[in-house]
């Protein structure tokens, strides 16, 4: 029997990967290290066990499409709108001078002129996921550091977008084609990214909104659209990785890109972990350490040099010295995408493997060691503080972003949350709605008094959206223990944590958890029911005052109801018997 | 791009055409990934793409692994004992004969039959999930058939992979897969746990670890020369786990699932050829056995074990069509080289119509009951109502539909009172329970008229419904309108609008769980927010209450009503 045999190449990838992961995870190095190790572990460079084969290449490529996907997916220009154009400024310029200093360094160094070129472009600072991976589990990513750094990550991606593109061209000879190449990929990337903004505007929201609340088309659905992105971008001869992107910007718009977006993560988690391994397969040990002097003086000095150019232009756009400080010190490593650039320039055949070798050593340096750096940020502020303070003037200050927090989040827009919302926008002053149906959410668009979260409660990305963790209230009317479970888990240790449950052992087990009420609607109703028949057999006229009370909720609810814009569909989340 | 990424491209995009369109009527997806299938087949031809669709082979069964309910499987043997023994003992049989007419050899025969008798869970169960979420008797049912049918499934796949039918070789596999079960447990209790400290909150690496513990049971399956199908079974009870961490983590094996199940069901379309006569004539064969003969087998079974008619009915419409596992089976055989071609082609075939007719099935099914069903149990009914019920003769009494929670607290008044009452339940599972508590009680349908007739319901002078299922609702009221009745009529509903119409059609009132728990809320937070009581004292309160309940062995009701 030769079944999974024929991936035996993929499966090894995956455990190796995992188990260095799992130590690089005790000395608290991000993953991606860990994947580049494995396939230099696993390539020629140590144990020569794996070579790349057509499906490891092909699933490689399968990562890189997912990720500039997930990428485009969190191209949500509601999300910068406040900071937009100091971001863009600062953007703009970080990638002009640290092009310029790359190239400089590079020169400098002694490579040859086509080496130097790909070189200065590929040598991007910023990676993606350390950035936003360190921040977010330490809390920091929607503070307005981690705010401009990953805005200024969104629009370096979209020159990072227009390189691919030119890089993966056929024939760029002399300037007048790598002219002719640049205007007819612009002119492309700018016609389907017409296509995906008018789509997303006309096109998508009704398609996802017949599509959102059933979770087994949804996904596939999306899957499907950026491969038809893909498909046509291919058309047009650009790289897959346009398109891929560009589906991605089309549905970033959409309110439910945040549920796509924690499904789609982990699909690429998997194959851009064989992406990064590829790239060790690829190189021979003669490769790595070809340059490595020049690699360790080149992480050196782009290291300071970017940081001081990503300081004065944070700096020039008038925010804190603080800010300035810790939005540039977190961007002080080679972009993910550097890789991504060198194994298309090597491909393309404008370098040898030996500039791949010089840039993934780069990368993993420059990797590891900021790792460490974004881990203490505050720490190295406050000692350097003294000599910063230089910088401070009054003009300077931070723009306030919207944030939650000690405000109040109901999960679920039901009739047993309704009747309570009033009461906790009175009491906290914001609240924030979470729910995974569509016509809910329109319900909460119409009603226009609470902001809300479109997603299912199950996915982080959803509870971090609605700060879940800074809550001073989380009123939850999922009546699934996992869920309830995560919501006490999260929850802050002071906040006042309401769920439902349907059995008593559940309501037990919420109650050691920490919550301060379990809901329990069957019981309740069922106690009040027997209360009413027992008045009904002994005395008639109380039975009937009470009624009538619960009647004329029932028709207030009703008539409340009725001018919102629901379908007569009963709610899916009923509970029991 | 490679030629593996444009044929994803094209699979992926007529199959998300195709979905969008089985949306739009609301049918299930699988049957549209099939046909995707059969529509790009000639485009599909990568070796590489079989590959994937192992891949989503093993991500099936994996997640159909961790999602089982261990705690679940003795009542669904309780209720899936009489369906079950039939498939087993009445449908295969006679299905491997059909086969065996056909001119099948004995193997082949057999992946017939097992096509006839399997159900799906996917695509059957999808359509089931209000009923199964409403605890409606019919949907547990269906549901305990299909989770025995995968149960099955997995085990027949196990037993086929065995080169040749000896005693010692069949015995071997079936000693292998036990092993499997076993080093799934061990992983389960020691080394999940210790992947998911190492990890320390890392959701990524807690997924590369439980795809690499998927790895390591598929590769153990294949030294060992059995399906990967066990070894993936194996490995999904291995990363059983609540945590908070791993609720993270199949949500992220799930998507990825996903992606390579669509993959998987489009595969199996495009291996289907333009298909002969004779395939025909197999799938259309087929096609009968699974949408009417083995529902027709099964319903008399559920008759047998005392269940009324309708639930009978429904429970079995509900199992109409080719399971998906059946697929895995056949492209295990067909990848082991066993399979005839024919039969191959039949299945899928017979797969994708009776996938896509199930849909339309369920929305006439009562339709098809009232016309054809009825009738001919009427006499039966009659009396297994008769048997199965015991009313005094009763006036002046209240009539309580469901005995489930609500029922319970209700009849405990009642009897305390000692006020006259009598329960009208259709759950055969409750008959003890009938027995020992209620003075009076009816075995039967509420939506049947006779029903009605054995509660006495002229002589009732109020009617209670704690069961919120629209039909039941609207039957009381047809029956009170009908007969002129004198009783008032308290029914329940799932939200207020569903409420205000049963009280515009004549009910005295209408429950709603929802709305009085709002309103309940509502005070208490009110009382916690304004300082007049604080969380912890709230707390205590419906603690001691849970108590009180426990005590009266109120969560005891025996199926999850």
């Amino acid at each position: 029997m030769s079944q999974i045999a024929l991936a035996a190449d993929f499966a090894i990838i995956i455990v190796a990967a995992t188990v260095i992961g799992l130590v690089a995870r005790r000395t608290g190095q991000p993953t991606i290290i860990a994947y580049i190790l494995t396939g230099l572990l696993l390539g020629p460079v140590v144990l020569d066990i794996v070579t790349e084969d057509v499906l490891v290449e092909n699933m490689a490529e399968l990562g890189l499409g997912f990720l500039l996907f997930l990428l485009g997916m969190k191209m949500r220009f509601d999300d910068i709108r406040e900071i937009l154009r100091p971001i863009v400024n600062i953007a703009v310029w970080q990638t002009i001078l640290q092009t310029a200093l790359a190239l400089l360094v590079a020169w400098a160094l002694g490579f040859d002129p086509t080496e130097i070129v790909i070189i200065a472009l590929a040598t991007v600072f910023g990676a993606t996921p350390i950035i936003v991976k360190i921040l977010t589990d330490k809390d920091e990513i929607t503070a307005l550091p981690g705010k401009i750094d990953v805005g200024v990550l969104i629009v370096q991606d979209i020159y990072l977008v227009v390189v691919l593109a030119l890089l993966g061209a056929d024939s760029l000879e002399n300037p007048t084609q790598i002219a002719t190449t640049l205007g007819i990929i612009t002119v492309m990337m700018t016609s389907i990214g017409l296509f995906s903004l008018a789509s997303s505007r006309y096109l998508l929201p009704q398609l996802f909104h017949r599509i959102a609340d059933n979770k087994d088309v949804f996904l596939v659905v999306a899957i499907a659209w950026a491969f038809l992105f893909i498909a046509v971008s291919e058309a047009f001869d650009l790289s897959l990785e346009v398109g891929a992107f560009l589906a991605g910007v089309s549905i970033a718009q959409l309110p439910y890109s945040k549920e796509l977006e924690d499904k789609i993560t982990p699909i690429t988690d998997i194959f851009i972990l064989v992406f990064f391994a590829s790239i060790g397969l690829q190189l021979e040990a003669g490769d790595l350490f070809a340059h490595w002097w020049e690699a360790i003086v080149a992480s050196v000095v782009l290291m300071v040099g970017n940081f001081w150019i990503m300081f004065y232009l944070i700096d020039r756009e008038a925010f804190s010295v603080e800010t300035s400080f810790l939005g540039s010190i977190n961007m002080v490593q080679v972009s993910e995408f550097s890789l991504v650039v060198g194994v298309l320039a090597v491909n393309q055949g404008y370098v040898g493997s030996n500039v791949l070798g010089y840039l993934s050593l780069m990368a993993l340096l420059t990797m590891s060691v900021s790792t460490y750096i974004i881990s203490y940020n505050h720490t190295i502020y406050a000692r350097v503080k003294p000599w910063f303070s230089r910088f401070e003037s009054d003009e300077k200050g931070d723009a306030d972003l919207e944030t939650h927090d000690g405000h109040a989040v109901a999960i679920g827009y039901d009739e047993i949350t309704e009747r309570v919302l009033p009461l906790l926008e009175s009491a906290y002053g914001d609240v924030v709605v979470i729910d995974r149906r569509t016509d809910h959410v329109e319900e909460l668009e119409a009603e226009g008094e609470y902001a809300y979260v479109y997603g299912d409660v199950r996915h982080g990305e959803v509870r971090k959206d609605a700060a879940l963790s800074k809550a001073a209230f989380v009123l939850s009317s999922s009546v699934q223990p996992e869920v309830n479970r995560v919501v006490l888990a999260e929850a802050a240790d002071d906040a006042t944590v309401f769920v439902e449950a349907r059995r008593i052992d559940d309501a037990r087990d919420l109650y050691d958890r920490g919550a301060d009420y379990v809901i329990m609607s069957t019981y309740l109703t069922a106690a009040k029911l027997s209360e009413y028949l027992e008045r009904y057999v002994t005395d008639r006229e109380t039975f009937e005052k009470a009624v009538a009370q619960d009647i004329e909720l029932i028709e207030r609810q009703a008539r409340h109801r009725e001018r919102l814009p629901i379908d007569d569909e009963p709610e899916p989340e009923v509970d029991d018997d | 791009m490679t030629d593996l990424i444009t044929t994803l491209a094209i699979v992926f995009v007529t199959a998300g055409a195709l979905l969008v369109v089985a949306n739009h009527f609301s049918l299930s997806p699988v049957p549209f990934y099939i046909v995707a299938g059969l529509i790009t087949g000639a485009f599909v031809d990568q070796p590489e793409i079989v590959d994937l669709a192992q891949w989503g082979i093993a991500f099936l069964v994996f997640v159909f692994g961790f999602r089982v309910d261990f705690g679940a499987v003795r009542s669904v043997l309780r209720d899936s004992e009489a369906a079950a023994v039939t498939q087993v003992v009445v449908v295969t049989p006679a299905a491997f004969g059909i086969g065996l007419l056909f001119g099948f050899d004995q193997l082949n025969a057999l992946y017939f039959a097992v096509a006839a008798a399997l159900s799906s869970t996917i695509v059957g169960g999808g359509l089931l999930e209000r009923e199964i979420r409403d605890n409606l008797v019919h949907g547990r049912l269906a549901s305990s058939v299909h989770f025995f049918d995968d149960l099955l499934a997995i085990a027949i796949v196990l037993v086929l992979s065995a080169e040749a039918f000896t005693p010692t070789l069949v015995t071997s596999k079936i000693g292998y897969g036990v092993l499997f079960l076993a080093a799934g447990l061990l992983v389960y209790r020691h080394g999940f746990p210790l992947l998911v400290r190492l990890a320390d909150g890392s959701g990524e690496l807690v997924l590369m670890g439980s795809i690499s513990i998927l790895i390591g049971f598929l590769a153990a399956a294949e030294l060992a020369g059995i399906s990967i199908v066990v070894g993936a079974f194996a490995a999904g009870i291995a990363i059983r786990n609540d945590s908070a961490v791993s609720l993270e983590v199949r949500n992220g094996i799930e998507s990825i699932r996903d992606f390579f199940v669509a993959i998987f069901f489009v595969t199996v379309g495009a291996l289907v050829t333009v298909p002969s006569l004779e395939v025909l004539v197999v799938a259309a064969t087929l096609v009968c056995l699974v949408v009417l003969v083995n529902p027709f087998v099964i319903m008399l079974s559920f008759l047998y074990e005392g269940y009324d008619a309708r639930t009978a009915f429904l429970a079995s419409t509900s199992l109409n069509q080719v399971s998906e596992f059946s697929l895995v089976v056949a492209i295990q055989a067909l990848l082991l080289g066993t399979i005839t071609e024919t039969v191959f082609e039949a299945i899928i075939l017979a797969a994708a119509v009776t996938m896509i007719l199930t849909s339309f099935t369920r929305r006439h099914e009562e339709t098809i009951y009232r016309s054809v069903i009825e009738g001919a149990v009427a006499e039966r009914q009659h009396r297994q109502l008769a048997e199965r019920s015991s009313v005094s003769d009763l006036s002046d009494h209240v009539v309580i539909v469901g005995y489930g929670r609500q029922g319970r607290i209700i009849v405990e008044r009642f009897e305390r009172l000692d006020c006259p009452y009598v329960v009208v339940e259709n759950d055969p599972v409750l008959w003890d329970s009938l027995r020992e508590d209620c003075s009076n009680y009816v075995l039967g349908d509420a939506l049947s008229r006779s029903t009605w007739d054995s509660a006495r319901a002229e002589a009732a002078a109020l009617i209670v419904s704690t069961v919120d299922h629209a039909p039941v609702s609207e039957t009381v009221l047809e029956v009170a309108d009908e007969r002129d009745l004198e009783a008032d009529v308290i029914l329940r509903a799932g939200d207020s609008r569903a409420a205000q119409r049963l009280l515009e059609a004549g009910a005295t009132y209408v429950s709603v769980p929802n709305v009085l728990a709002g309103d309940q809320l509502a005070y208490i937070v009110e009382g916690v927010l304004s300082g007049e009581t604080d969380a912890a004292t709230v707390r205590s309160n419906h603690v001691d209450r849970l108590e009180t309940l426990e005590r009266y062995g109120f969560d005891t009701a025996v199926p999850d009503d």
